[in-house]
């Protein structure tokens, strides 16, 4: 495991933030060779929040290469495990104690499994209520900052110290928009069949959890949330192919020492520097937004991302929540990951539903509880109850 | 998707796949071709497209030139610069 530390000095409001948010006193690298030991002129406005309301953004943990896999496989400085089973670094300097919380750009899921697998609460704000600048940009219509920690309580409180709007975000809502302080009474939730594949163990467990407190569980079938996975992986990977097309060897990163011309400079260097998986991402992304396929394959996705979400937003005019797996199973390893370098194609089928919507998530018992845009503070409240 | 179209993809984006990665990624594709075809089966011509998830309004400001950044702090990490520019290879012969 790579981490920068930045401050030596532990204290009790120590918060780690992971490779994609921009710091100026430790190196950002995305997890990629392209950007090791890059370190930008400015910091991310997460991180200045956290600053300002008193947080020591204490150390900076590693991603797998621009957040795109399952939980850090892909990184250019290796995965995380904890007793032979992989984890992320943010979830792992929680469980030992290094930080109070992590602030991680939620792009393709993993942070929401590291929490999921290591037993910790996580909430996924609403889209644009959390400033993405100076976060490195990936899948900037759906990635969003996001916070883990030991329980909910923690969760909400840092949570509540990034939120807010930020002028110098063009995707970022309104500050009305961003105080979600209202706590309503989740009494009913729906339990999406389309989803539970897999280990569904966790999902049992909550379902009599929430029983136990009164709560109505419904079991649904929308299956319009199945056509979620590849609308998101072909918008995924377009969005991801536009904004990596940049890193070129020319003014920043990584540059290649074998080259003779310019073509040669460009393609040596992206060559050398990018893993496999994210090159997958950018022929897969670069093939959507080809002539074509622009219309058949993007311009759908696109339109099926307005489908699903209103067959949410219907869910949602009779239910309160919606539970759902986060991932297939319950633990993974490294070596697993690494010889499936599209495991985390296959597992967006949970994180997917509300990548592509931008709605809350919190994920809490190893579950996932997707709501209402605005109603994290609900959620949160729930998760605190069970 | 075939080796042909691969390589045109390869060329477009600067990047270079060994043979066996190209072997995997045209499995890659036939998965995620025929994963894709579920969406075909939805009929969304009177659906709009749903490029941002929440409302978004265009944001004006003034036009106020702003230095941010010297030349010299942009080039701090520059793998090659000389006399205050970025070095490439010639492209003029």
């Amino acid at each position: 495991m790579k981490m920068y530390i930045a401050q030596t000095e532990k204290s009790a409001k120590n918060i780690v933030v992971d490779d994609m948010i921009l710091t100026t006193d430790m190196p950002t690298s995305a997890g990629s060779k392209m950007l090791d030991g890059y370190i930008s002129l400015f910091q991310a406005e997460a991180a200045t929040k956290l600053t300002d309301a008193g947080y020591k953004v204490y150390a900076k943990a590693n991603t797998g290469e621009f957040n795109l896999d399952l939980m850090g496989e892909t990184s250019y400085y290796g995965a995380v495990e904890t007793d032979g089973v992989l984890t992320t670094a943010a979830a792992k300097a929680i469980k030992d104690g290094e930080a109070m919380a992590a602030v991680t750009l939620e792009v393709n899921g993993s942070s929401a499994r590291g929490a999921a697998l290591a037993g910790l609460t996580y909430v996924k704000p609403t889209y644009g209520t959390v400033s993405r600048f100076g976060t490195i940009p990936a899948v900037c219509s759906g990635e969003t900052v996001c916070v883990t920690a030991a329980d909910a309580a923690t969760a909400k409180e840092v949570l509540w110290a990034v939120k807010g709007h930020d002028d110098k975000d063009g995707t970022s809502l309104p500050q009305e928009k961003c105080v979600f302080d209202e706590v309503k009474e989740i009494k009913k939730v729906a339990v999406a069949k389309s989803l539970m594949t897999g280990d569904v163990t966790k999902v049992e467990e909550m379902k009599a959890k929430l029983s136990a407190q009164g709560v109505e569980v419904v079991e649904i079938s929308a299956e319009e949330l199945l056509l979620a996975k590849s609308a998101w992986n072909i918008l995924m990977s377009a969005e991801v192919c536009n904004n990596v097309s940049k890193y070129d060897g020319v003014k920043y990163g990584y540059r290649t020492p074998n080259y003779t011309d310019l073509d040669s400079l460009y393609t040596n260097s992206r060559t050398e520097a990018f893993g496999y998986l994210t090159k997958s991402v950018i022929l897969f992304g670069s093939e959507t937004l080809s002539e074509a396929n622009y219309y058949k394959v993007y311009d759908k996705a696109q339109r099926i991302r307005r489908v699903i979400s209103e067959a949410i937003a219907k869910v949602f005019g009779e239910f309160d929540a919606i539970l759902a797996p986060v991932s297939s199973k319950s633990a993974y390893t490294a070596s697993e990951a690494v010889a499936n370098p599209y495991m985390a194609y296959e597992e967006s089928l949970y994180i997917a539903p509300a990548m592509i919507t931008g709605l809350p998530v919190v994920v809490t018992d190893g579950v996932q509880l997707i709501g209402p845009a605005f109603s994290e503070s609900s959620l949160l409240a729930l998760a605190e109850k069970i | 998707m075939d080796i042909k179209t691969l390589e045109r993809l390869q060329k477009l984006n600067q990047l270079n796949l060994t043979e066996e990665e190209t072997d995997t990624l045209l499995g890659f594709f036939e998965t995620a071709e025929k994963d894709a075809e579920i969406l075909s089966t939805v009929n969304t011509e009177n659906v709009e497209r749903m490029v941002y998830v929440m409302p978004m309004t265009n944001i004006i400001r003034e036009d106020i030139a702003k230095k941010l950044f010297t030349r010299d702090q942009l080039q701090e990490q520059a793998p090659e610069a000389m006399d205050g520019y970025w070095q490439v290879p010639r492209t003029v012969d």
